[in-house]
């Protein structure tokens, strides 16, 4: 394809130009338009009590969509979220004070539940890179693993989470935020310096930007990649501990849908399904958007059910919109 | 000690390497000194590629040595490569779009400005912002690479080079592969002002088409040809017109080609272009293959022709102009429309557009005239069994079985397959694209005859060849591109051939 | 004897070693009711599994099907009383029609097909939800009696069992004797070359996904008859098992290689695996994961690892 590396043509680089500078501004537009349009419709939209309700549900998407972005940013694919937040939160659930059993190790059993979390990110990860299998077809198999394993644990019930540390998280505020959402604001903090400042975020862009090329210039693509999804598992595992809070319980669908939402939030905010786009802010304001529009449509009296449809179409937009015509010559 | 001619920078002592079924070097030693800039030039084939490969490490060579500053070397890979100072400058890229030129420039090499694991961005961008100064050019290292154009893309490749100065052994050795075949003659000058300016601190090879241009950088010339070193000569003291001399050698066999066989073509035009352009391959091409005619179309990389053919199989749309089937215009919006049209394509990447390695030997003879054995909008599997068997025959084609993989035939069969494909969809006009690429030579003959039937059967023949000497010898009337443009137009009837140079005269 | 071969025998040798295996351990397994009764287990699972061996075959994926199964089954509940027997075409047109949507997205938009799918799937489960209310809908006396072509048994074999021997039928004259089929193996086993042969590639694209949901639409059909109700959620553990069929019986995701007689034999591996378990007492919740962990092993062994220099 010697011939097809031709002199840019000089208008379609201004424009590609131009399109590179505003793309990256559309998703935050979007989500400016949305929330004034909900405003003229819809006052109570406008109020604290609003805003932290749409921060309260924004968090666990939140920390969901940031782990998803470094697969994505790479050109892979997770699909293993749910099942590993239902996993996550039913062994937090066994090991801190908890209706089933005597356990309560507290902290210490979160912080074990981080670590499942990153082994379960490593066998995604070792496996992909090992067996050479596409990555959206290890992670759902993943996904279902761990599904079945935590429903094998519990037998089909549901475990009262009773530690008052954990349970603070979705009950407990501090300046009128639940501290759910601090703690979903402390892993957007330390996802943004794994991005912009080590040497595994630029590695993560280099792979999505051309994997071949990045080996070539001496990266050890295969590593960065068990590294990026261990990382991922355990941003989903620490969702898990949220979403048990949460519910104040564990059971096996706890992670029910959740896939979907956060995939269509990383999507609308703008990262490239092909990778080497986008990265953590575009994901904190996709999952902006997204909860932004569930919560206009609940004000506006809209059938929860039409948010699906509408989260759905969503996706399909964002990424014929972000569609590199050019670059995806085979889609499959 | 400072009375010995220092060591030359790159030494290469009797290099070979062989690809099954094809000797690419032979013998092949070359030295380049200190601080020198050495032009390498041949025509497509005739081993450039290969060397470039081998001196950056990507392919280890089958005999001979490596020398680096008088030291025996092996480059065991790209990157041994670049620790000791061999850097390349592809034609196609090796920059990340989406990473800023500070980050490609230390693209691998970003432990040295980490601290605890975070990097320090404002370091590396001073570092990067040094080694695009030892380049002349002025770019902020925080900008996204993507963003700029090519010519500046390729400063700061050589921008990436130069910091093999500080993590190697100082003196480096560049490679320039074809580093000017898109760019503009304002940015050529500077490139070359750039490599004239280092050639205190490197010494470079220039592979380059243009000849001109290899003798205004270069203080020596090589020229290859067929895997081996011809002719090694200063550049001050070579003219062009000697290098082509140089470059085509031996003059063809008319036997060989089957020359004798070519008949006078048709007076029906089959297809036509009129001023046809496509962005920046190619420009006004006027072109005009009669019934039973073999066209053949001759340029470098880079002349546009590849894309011109992908243009009349309907890969590519161009951008002005228009195509002509039979006399009335035609739109060709996809492959689709080209099959429908009666177009075949032979491509040059057999085994990726060719054929369906995976499919068997008579599935894919029927690919693209499936209607032809179904009856009642099913297919007739024995009807199809037929068929294939009698193209089995008729092209002599060696596999098990018609129900086999075409994965495992050889070459050879596997071209006369694509061929039987397209005479079995009763293609009337066939683009062949380089279609001896990779065949050995008695292949190559079955498919000069092949040609030859096809011209007696009335088909208009398109033709790439991969050697002069086949489009030569094969075609009826010969266009010339250069740069995207038809520079030259030559008949070539049986006995009056048009001799390589002259060719070569209008390619380079 | 060379790898493809192996590739294609395996199925039906661990199919074979699996039925051994549950019948050495619990003779009952092999009576002629306890297999037809896997056989009626198996007819839903197959029906799923074939029409995203279309895709599959493609190189794509279908990951809406127990969406779009569901909201045929809604459709069935819906429709039934007004529409009678009529209901049962609509829904598969229903499915049809989330195949279109999912084709247009992935070929015309250019998305990947996982995403595209995924995405419509969502829309899907939108739609059912919205229309059922987030409730199962209970089919009612006379409703049933438009169900007996589902439930029913003719001369001892049970009316699934015959359904998905026609769509078998059906499957495999697409396949061998269509250009559909044809073409859809030659774009799977090489886009490039398929393309350039002529063939064009997006139509059969959204052919195929047309196809995988209609037999989504069928099999939700099946299911409202055969569990006498329409749910938003009916088929929602139906997604791992039915893709895993397909891998199981040896149609390789990298495309090109597969047919609806392997997606039989790995939906029969499956109900196998299911039943042994429950025979052999393991605890039915760690059949997901055995499923997960089998479909992986699967794709590892079937995987054509030259087709994809990039392994994303």
């Amino acid at each position: 394809m010697a011939e097809a590396a031709t002199i840019g043509d000089g208008r379609a680089a201004g424009w590609k130009k131009l399109r590179r500078r505003l793309a990256p501004w559309a998703p935050l537009l979007v989500l400016l338009a949305l929330c004034i349009a909900i405003a003229l419709v819809n006052g109570r939209f406008v109020s604290l009590r609003n805003f932290a309700r749409i921060a309260d549900a924004a968090s666990i998407p939140l920390v969901l969509g940031l782990g998803v972005t470094f697969v994505i940013l790479m050109g892979s694919i997770d699909l293993s979220m749910e099942g590993v937040v239902a996993f996550a939160a039913i062994i937090l659930c066994l090991l801190v004070a908890n209706g089933a059993n005597a356990n309560d190790f507290g902290l210490l059993g979160a912080l074990a539940v981080l670590v499942i979390g990153a082994a379960m990110g490593f066998a995604n990860g070792i496996v992909h890179v090992g067996l050479q299998i596409p990555s959206f077809m290890v992670t759902l198999g993943m996904w279902f693993v761990g599904i079945g394993i935590g429903n094998a644990i519990l037998g089909g019930i549901q475990v009262r989470v009773n530690d008052p540390l954990i349970r603070a998280l979705a009950l407990e505020q501090f300046l009128g935020l639940k501290f759910q959402v601090w703690l979903a604001l402390g892993a957007l903090a330390v996802a943004w310096v794994v991005q912009e400042h080590t040497r595994l975020g630029r590695y993560i862009f280099a792979i999505g930007g051309g994997e071949d090329l990045a080996r070539l210039s001496g990266i050890r693509t295969g590593l960065v990649r068990i590294a990026t999804f261990t990382m991922a598992g355990v941003f989903y595992a620490l969702a898990g501990i949220m979403a048990a809070a949460q519910q104040g319980s564990a059971f096996a669908l706890i992670g029910g849908g959740r896939l979907f939402t956060a995939i269509t939030a990383v999507v609308v905010g703008g990262t490239a399904l092909w990778g080497g786009q986008g990265g953590v802010l575009n994901t904190l304001i996709g999952v902006l958007i997204v909860v932004v529009l569930a919560n206009g449509m609940v004000l506006m009296g809209v059938s929860p059910y039409v948010q699906q449809i509408v989260q759905g179409l969503l996706i399909i937009a964002a990424v014929a919109l972000s569609v590199d015509r050019m670059r995806a010559k085979l889609v499959k | 000690m400072s009375t010995a001619a220092p060591a030359p920078a790159l030494q290469l002592v009797g290099i070979e390497k062989s690809f099954p079924g094809v000797k690419a070097l032979q013998d092949v030693s070359i030295t380049l000194g200190v601080g020198e800039v050495v032009g390498l030039i041949g025509e497509n084939g005739a081993g450039k590629s290969t060397l470039m490969r081998i001196l950056s490490g990507v392919y280890q060579p089958d005999a001979g040595n490596i020398r680096l500053h008088g030291e025996d070397t092996v480059l065991r890979n790209a990157q041994d490569a670049a620790r000791r100072g061999i850097a390349m400058v592809f034609q196609e890229q090796s920059l990340l779009p989406n990473l800023t030129v500070g980050q490609n420039i230390y693209l691998g090499a970003e432990a040295q400005f980490s601290r605890m694991g975070i990097v320090q961005w404002s370091r590396l961008y001073a570092a990067a912002a040094r080694q695009l100064a030892k380049v002349q050019v002025d770019v902020d290292p925080s900008t996204i690479t993507g963003d700029l154009d090519f010519a500046t893309r390729q400063m700061v490749e050589l921008a990436k080079a130069m910091t093999l100065e500080e993590a190697g052994e100082g003196h480096l050795v560049i490679l320039l592969d074809e580093p000017t075949s898109v760019l503009e003659q304002a940015d050529i000058d500077i490139l070359f002002a750039r490599v004239r300016a280092l050639k205190a601190r490197a010494s470079f090879v220039f592979v380059s088409h243009r000849l001109d241009e290899v003798l205004a950088l270069s203080d020596r010339v090589y020229v290859m040809k067929d895997g081996g070193v011809v002719a090694e000569l200063p550049a001050a003291e070579a003219d062009t017109r000697q290098l082509h001399q140089l470059m085509v050698g031996r003059d063809r066999h008319s036997e060989y080609y089957r020359e004798a066989q070519q008949r006078p073509f048709g007076e029906k035009v089959l297809l036509e272009t009129r001023g046809l352009c496509a962005g920046a391959h190619y420009r006004d091409v006027d072109l005009t293959l009669h019934v039973g005619e073999v066209l053949g179309i001759a340029g470098v990389i880079g002349s546009g022709r590849e894309s011109l053919c992908r243009t009349l199989f309907g890969f590519e749309q161009p951008t002005a102009g228009e195509i002509l089937l039979d006399g009335a215009p035609a739109r060709i919006a996809g492959p689709a429309d080209a099959v429908a049209a009666g177009i075949g394509y032979v491509p040059r990447e057999r085994r990726n557009e060719g054929l369906v390695l995976f499919l068997s030997v008579a599935a894919n003879m029927t690919l693209a005239s499936l209607r032809r054995v179904m009856r009642h909008g099913m297919i007739d599997h024995a009807a199809e069994a037929r068929l294939a068997g009698e193209w089995v025959e008729r092209l002599h084609i060696r596999t098990p079985s018609i129900r086999a993989l075409c994965l495992n035939l050889s070459g050879g069969n596997q071209q006369k397959i694509v061929l039987a494909k397209w005479m079995n969809a009763h293609a009337r006009i066939i683009i062949l694209d380089h279609p001896t690429r990779g065949l050995d030579v008695g292949a190559k003959e079955e498919v000069y005859d092949l040609v030859r039937s096809m011209s007696a059967q009335g088909l208009g023949v398109l033709l790439i060849a991969d050697t002069l000497e086949e489009t030569i010898g094969l075609c009826h009337s010969i266009m010339v591109m250069r740069d995207g443009r038809v520079t030259r137009r030559f008949d070539a009837p049986s006995g009056a051939k048009p001799r390589q140079v002259d060719l070569v005269e209008h390619m380079v | 004897m060379n790898r493809d071969t192996l590739r294609q025998l395996m199925p039906i040798v661990t199919l074979v070693v699996l039925v051994v295996l549950v019948a050495a351990f619990q003779p009952s397994f092999v009576n002629p009711a306890t297999l037809l009764g896997m056989a009626s287990d198996t007819a839903t699972l197959f029906v799923l599994g074939m029409g995203v061996t279309f895709v599959i075959m493609l190189g794509g994926i279908d990951l809406s099907i127990q969406s779009v199964a569901s909201l045929a089954s809604v459709a069935v509940a819906l429709l039934i009383t007004p529409l009678g027997y009529l209901a049962f075409p609509v829904a598969v047109l229903v499915g049809a029609l989330a195949g279109l949507l999912s084709g247009i997205a992935h070929v015309q938009l250019k998305i990947p097909s996982f995403i595209a799918t995924l995405a419509v799937g969502g829309v899907a489960a939108g739609v059912a939800l919205l229309l059922a209310d987030a409730q199962a809908i209970t089919l009612g006396e006379v409703e049933r009696g438009y169900v007996g072509w589902i439930t029913g048994t003719s001369l001892g074999i049970p009316h699934e069992v015959l359904i998905a021997l026609v769509v078998l039928a059906l499957g495999t004259v697409v396949q061998h004797y269509t250009a559909f089929g044809r073409y859809s193996q030659a774009i799977g086993a090489g886009e490039p070359a398929a393309h350039a042969a002529g063939i064009r590639v997006g139509l059969h694209k959204t052919i195929a996904c047309m196809l995988s949901g209609a037999a989504a639409g069928l099999a939700g059909a099946i299911l409202a008859g055969r569990l006498a109700s329409g749910s938003p959620t009916l088929a929602d553990q139906l997604l791992l098992p039915a893709i895993a069929a397909v891998i199981v019986g040896g149609t390789a995701i990298t495309g090109g290689v597969g047919s609806v007689w392997r997606t039989l034999v790995g939906a029969l591996i499956i109900t196998v695996v299911r039943s042994g378990m429950t025979f052999l007492n393991v605890d039915i919740f760690i059949q997901q994961s055995v499923f997960g962990a089998m479909l992986v092993i699967a794709v590892a062994l079937t995987i054509d690892r030259s087709k994809i220099p990039i392994v994303k």
